[in-house]
């Protein structure tokens, strides 16, 4: 298929009108109208109900159309980026990261964005889903790093990034640092500081195993409760995937493993900014191991 | 490379399910006059940055600037032809780079298997991700995948591309010259036919004014 046939069809997806789809698009209408049928020939299928009142996607078209936006947005992207290399495009990069998730394991992908577009403002907003999401549809955020478990509305886009295992995150000169890893058994009498940021890691033990812990709920941003971890209130079940400072140690947990998946998410159909489309991009196409 | 790609079809091809659905493809493929849609020398080759195997984002312009490029769309780690294409360029790298040509290879995959199809072949050329088949859309080549061909591939195919959409590009190579122009080009509906790297090797020379 060629360019400009995806493009007239969704023109026509936009206005259901072939002769203001075909202005919109510079070309007059037996070329579109041609264009349109060539497009349905290699779809195997009409894309569209031609009636006399009514225009309308076929179930084919509907089906069609969201993947090739993507795909006119993705050429546009690599295009505009190529471009925009050349000038200074002033953007922003707003990325949402859900309770726990650190920008560490997407630090090179920023990294990388910065060095093509030296102009560009980062912004992180790390908050429950649902604010992200919002944020997202509201068009506050590009995009944001969300745990599985999370129910995304149809019209995010979801991309599986990572696997997020939980560390047992420890004061120093604790004694289970002496181990080489941590289970759950060895925490049932250990007050686990639990914050909204934790990653719900204590509360999916508690879940598998049906334990009761002893949890010490600590309401506040991430680093105070590990402040309160590091003299020695307690310890906390974290991602592998955060920094941890000196004092605080930790230990891998297993048995049972504590893991989410982590997901990239942003707005189907959206179109981002160069910045934020090859940030998605990156993201999308990196080994994270 | 040919012998081998003839070996390798002729063996699929006593699979009757893989025979039927390449005929499908081939045949629709072909019914639609699908090489027209792909560009042709003369014109030029859509600008583009995309992210490399390793999470560079690296430009088309950037490596025009040295001299000419070759641009080769490839399927996926997946597909064995793709496999043999990839092996036979890294082993024709150093004659490339004697021409003067850079070698880029464009995959529709994500998730870290262009850097898989990169670490297995020790490919020691750029391997970028045309992450949705946006440069391939815009240089002609991709079309949707027919339906008993999706078949074979199975359900957890779109989990590659990060999409849901069932399209791929045909193997097709170009060759653009310092200015973007495509000044040769390799396109064929079946997926089975390759270009010989020693005649790419030779064009790029030709283009060059050599012998």
């Amino acid at each position: 298929m060629e360019l400009s046939q995806v493009r007239y069809f969704i023109a026509l997806c936009k206005t259901l009108n072939f002769t203001r789809a075909a202005e919109s698009c510079n070309v007059t209408q037996p070329a579109f109208t041609r264009a349109i049928q060539k497009l349905e020939m290699e779809f195997g299928g009409a894309l569209i109900f031609r009636e006399r009142n009514l225009t309308q996607l076929t179930e084919l078209g509907r089906t069609v159309r969201p993947h090739l936006e993507a795909m006119i947005e993705a050429a546009e992207a690599a295009t505009a980026l190529a471009n925009a290399k050349m000038g200074r495009t002033a953007s922003s990069l707003k990325i949402g990261l859900g309770p726990g998730i650190g920008a560490a394991s997407i630090a090179s992908a920023v990294r990388e964005v910065t060095s093509k577009l030296p102009d560009v403002t980062i912004h992180f907003e790390e908050s429950g889903p649902a604010a992200l999401i919002e944020a997202m549809l509201m068009d506050m955020l590009d995009c944001a790093l969300l745990p599985e478990f999370t129910e995304l509305p149809e019209r995010l886009n979801r991309w599986p990034l990572y696997t997020d295992r939980a560390l047992a995150v420890l004061p120093p000169d604790h004694a289970l640092n002496q181990k080489n890893a941590v289970t759950a058994k060895d925490v049932l009498d250990e007050p686990i500081l639990v914050g909204e940021y934790c990653g719900g890691f204590a509360k999916q033990l508690a879940d598998t195993t049906g334990f009761s812990l002893q949890l010490q709920r600590c309401n506040g941003a991430a680093t105070q409760l590990l402040d309160l971890v590091a003299a020695g209130l307690g310890m906390a079940l974290m991602s592998d995937r955060l920094r941890y400072a000196a004092p605080l140690t930790t230990r891998p947990f297993h048995e049972p493993e504590l893991q989410r998946k982590i997901f990239l998410t942003s707005v189907a159909g959206r179109p981002l900014n160069v910045a934020a489309a090859s940030f998605v991009k990156l993201c999308r196409v990196k080994a994270f191991s | 490379m040919q012998s081998k790609l003839d070996a390798l079809r002729a063996s699929r091809r006593e699979r009757p399910a893989w025979d039927e659905s390449y005929e499908e493809m081939l045949a629709h493929l072909g019914q639609n006059g699908f090489l027209e849609h792909v560009i042709k020398p003369g014109e030029s080759f859509p600008e583009f940055m995309l992210p490399s195997a390793e999470g560079e984002l690296l430009s088309l312009a950037d490596f025009l600037v040295r001299g000419p490029v070759i641009v080769s769309f490839f399927r996926g780690e997946w597909c064995p032809f793709c496999r043999l294409m990839l092996a036979a360029l890294t082993e024709a790298l150093p004659q490339i780079s004697a021409v003067g040509a850079t070698l880029l290879a464009l995959t529709p995959e994500t998730g870290g298997l262009a850097l898989k199809m990169k670490t297995y072949h020790g490919a020691p050329f750029e391997i970028l991700a045309d992450v949705d088949c946006g440069i391939g859309l815009a240089a002609g080549v991709v079309f949707r995948i027919p339906p008993k061909y999706r078949a074979l591939l199975g359900p957890n195919f779109p989990a590659r591309h990060g999409n849901s959409g069932w399209y791929l590009p045909i193997p097709a190579t170009f060759i653009l010259a310092q200015d973007g122009h495509i000044a040769w080009r390799f396109a064929d509906v079946d997926f089975s036919h390759r270009p010989e790297p020693g005649d790419i090797i030779r064009a790029v020379a030709n283009m060059n004014g050599k012998p």
